[in-house]
């Protein structure tokens, strides 16, 4: 099915699962290092709002 | 500490901004009640220039680009400012980017209703005004990053990274969409044609939602809730999370609006596929925001800013959850071309982006003005009217949307659709269609009260033109040493910022755009359909004046319904010529695209001097002009001209014969109204009979048999 929608160009199917695994490594990418950043520096962005 | 620099914010900007959007929101409301109006009572279509058709871009302009455009500028002034510890870069620069702004408006307000328009929705402006839009976004972009680069505070807070992607963003899809090629002072062709155009107009029109309606506003929710809240923003980490997966998912998710269209299959998929993955970061976003209040619930119930607030997430919550399930193609085949698209669009416009405004006005004003809120009360009367007002706009819309398609799809034992004529589907739902009215008004009853509030406010306080403030010059060196916060190396570094949000964004567009563009196969030919007549053309160019693609699609889905109803259903060859597209994303009147040959023309002359005539009931606005005005073909060589030129394969030297032959063709339509028994003395060169060559045109040219 998945094929058959994606047949009308040649190599079209890599454009979708390109597509989905630039995604895929990207959001991986942002995500690890947001969550292994030091709290002290997330806090003291946070507090920027408050601080004007 | 000798480096502490004293410096002054600029407030008069913000207040500038911010009265323009309350005065615009109350115009471009307005408008939308005199449409919901019109459709109730249709003879409040006056003139040419006042009608449905025209006016609906006005509508949606006045809100998007005037209310919630001059909005965004106030909260970015005023936020920008403050989180780089700068004045604006140059105080020039924020007063030309204001005027020019206003300009643009001012012109669309006065070209709209003159019936100069484009037609692809929310880009309708013509070409002049493409390139005042361009110069002063152009501006402004200067005057924010000059400001970012002489900042004070070396970290850029996570509002700005939206700022940027904003800028940047709204700069790539307006020049995108703008592409085109002059006729005249007021009329373009579009470069690109059919189905490819109606792919960069969708790329274009849902990126202005997200990137327009959506990122800024986030930027200053960002903002504004922790300072309304008096709270950090509940997790910065998640902050970092949603924007990248925000501005990297949206840009993909455009092709939703085409689906079951000739789109080809693979795009519509990616769509669908990237439009239901954007639930995440927006929800992430959500729940960020209304996190952000924890501990401080019980101040919503006291303060309205908070109150407005909150309301606002919620709609952008609502929204961004109803969006991914219309993207779902089986819930698309019943949404699509009816109201339920209207009453989602009216979430988001109305909750997300009209309470934010009014919840950071009022945050704004008592500040600006020294002073308390004039009026707690009246602050809060505003807030349940607008709920009310949201309310009855939604349900009523909803309800209609849903009764519609039923009506539309079913069929009755024997075969045949149970409802064949279409405005008994309109009938049905015009309780619901005066109900929006009560909606739409109770909001706007809302916002004058609001602007009188704040006007109240202003006169009890005194204005701080220039705020001042002080804070140690910039460090200029950024390290980030071992172990450090990753992010910080990017956050410092705003040219950087720039750079990696616009390879993001452009990865999206790049992918689904140029395959259609440079892949001949996307787009199969068919032998039998050929460019349009110089008369069919100047039809077209009036059916795009009067706007009638507001409520009448060209697309025929392939459904059974559809095609029992209209016909044959579409193929994207039958559009390579259709300059703009007009496939359209409403129907308030049936589709139109196999109307050629459906009906005698003297069914057309008299359906356009007074559509009840041959439709009893029928709440289309009458065009009695087009049976009194001046057919002018004089433009008709510089069409062909520039239609040939992106590749419409008119003979050579056709702009020679091109006025002959439309009047050539204007004298057989008036022979046959003549017939039909239609005694209108000269109607051979009245503008009705291009019309009517036009929609005689349509979607028959695969009846043709192809010569062997």
């Amino acid at each position: 099915m998945y094929k058959y929608l994606l047949e009308s160009v040649d190599g079209i199917q890599w454009f979708g699962i390109g597509s989905l695994l630039l995604f895929f490594c990207t959001f991986c990418f942002v995500a690890i290092r947001a969550f292994i950043s030091k709290k002290e520096d997330m806090d003291r962005m946070a507090q920027m709002p408050l601080e004007d | 500490m000798s480096n502490i620099q004293q410096f002054q914010y600029d407030n008069k900007i913000v207040r500038a901004f911010g009265m323009a959007s309350f005065i615009f929101g109350i115009v471009g409301m307005l408008v939308g009640i005199i449409l919901a109006l019109q459709i109730v009572f249709p003879s409040l279509n006056l003139g040419p220039w006042l009608t449905f058709g025209r006016l609906r871009p006005l509508h949606t302009n006045a809100v998007i680009f005037a209310f919630v455009g001059n909005g965004l500028f106030m909260g970015i002034y005023y936020s920008l400012q403050r989180l780089l510890k700068a004045r604006m870069w140059s105080d020039t620069l924020s007063w030309v980017h204001f005027w020019g702004w206003q300009v643009v408006i001012l012109l669309a307000a006065i070209t709209l209703p003159l019936g100069l328009t484009t037609s692809g929705e929310y880009s309708e402006l013509i070409w002049p005004l493409d390139i005042l839009i361009t110069l002063v976004w152009v501006i402004f972009g200067v005057n924010m990053f000059g400001t970012i680069l002489t900042r004070r505070e070396s970290h850029l807070y996570v509002a700005i990274w939206f700022y940027i992607a904003t800028w940047v963003t709204v700069a790539v899809l307006h020049i995108v969409r703008s592409l085109e090629i002059p006729v005249s002072l007021t009329q373009s062709y579009p470069i690109f044609s059919g189905v490819q155009e109606a792919l960069v107009q969708w790329w274009y029109g849902h990126n202005a939602v997200a990137f327009f309606l959506t990122t800024p506003y986030l930027g200053m929710m960002y903002y504004f809730m922790p300072k309304a809240a008096n709270r950090p923003v509940f997790s910065y980490k998640l902050s970092v999370i949603h924007f990248w997966a925000l501005i990297f998912i949206y840009i993909w998710a455009g092709p939703h609006h085409l689906l079951y269209s000739t789109l080809p299959d693979w795009v519509q998929s990616l769509g669908t596929v990237f439009s239901i993955m954007l639930i995440a970061p927006s929800w992430g976003g959500m729940l960020n925001g209304l996190l952000t209040l924890r501990g401080a619930w019980d101040r919503v119930a006291n303060d309205p800013v908070l109150k407005f607030m909150v309301v606002a997430v919620i709609a952008y919550g609502m929204a961004t959850f109803e969006g991914p399930m219309l993207s779902i193609k089986s819930v698309n085949a019943i949404s699509h071309f009816t109201d339920w698209t209207i009453a989602h669009v009216h979430v988001g416009a109305l909750g997300w982006n009209g309470f934010l405004t009014f919840g950071v006005l009022y945050w704004l004003w008592p500040r600006m003005y020294r002073t308390e809120l004039y009026s707690k009360q009246l602050a809060n009367v505003h807030f349940w009217i607008g709920t009310l007002g949201i309310i009855f706009y939604a349900v009523p819309m909803y309800w209609a949307g849903w009764t519609q398609a039923l009506m539309w799809k079913e069929f009755t034992p024997e075969g045949t659709l149970a409802w064949g004529n279409f405005l008994d589907t309109v009938t049905q739902i015009m309780p619901m269609y005066a109900i929006r009215i009560v909606g739409g008004s109770l909001f706007f009853v809302g916002t004058i009260i609001g602007v009188y509030n704040l006007y109240k406010t202003g006169q009890q306080g005194s204005f701080m033109a220039n705020e001042s403030a002080e804070a140690p010059a910039r460090e200029r060196v950024l390290v980030a040493h071992e172990g450090e916060y990753w992010h910080r190396w990017i956050e410092g570094r705003p040219m950087q910022m720039l750079l990696f949000s616009t390879i993001l964004i452009a990865i999206g567009g790049i992918v689904q755009i140029l395959p259609m563009v440079f892949v001949e196969s996307q787009v199969p030919k068919i032998s039998t359909v050929q460019p349009y007549t110089p008369l069919e053309l100047t039809g077209r160019d009036i059916y795009i004046r009067e706007g009638c693609v507001g409520c009448h699609s060209q697309m025929i889905r392939p459904f059974r319904d559809e095609t029992e109803r209209y016909g044959e259903y579409s193929k994207s060859g039958e559009y390579i010529y259709d300059r703009p597209f007009l496939w359209g994303s409403k129907r308030t009147g049936p589709d139109l695209w196999r109307e050629g040959g459906k009906y005698p023309d003297s069914w057309h002359y008299n359906h356009m001097m007074d559509p009840t005539t041959m439709s009893p009931g029928s709440i289309m606005p009458a065009y009695p002009h087009l049976l009194e005005d001046k057919l002018d073909l004089s433009m008709l060589p510089a069409k062909i001209g520039v239609l040939r030129t992106l590749g419409t394969p008119y003979a050579k030297d056709f702009e020679k014969y091109a006025i002959a032959n439309a009047q050539e063709q204007a004298q057989k339509i008036a022979k046959n109204l003549a017939g039909q028994g239609v005694k209108d003395a000269q109607i051979e060169d009245k503008e009705i009979v291009a019309v009517i060559a036009y929609l005689q045109r349509l979607g028959t040219d695969i009846k043709i048999k192809p010569k062997e």
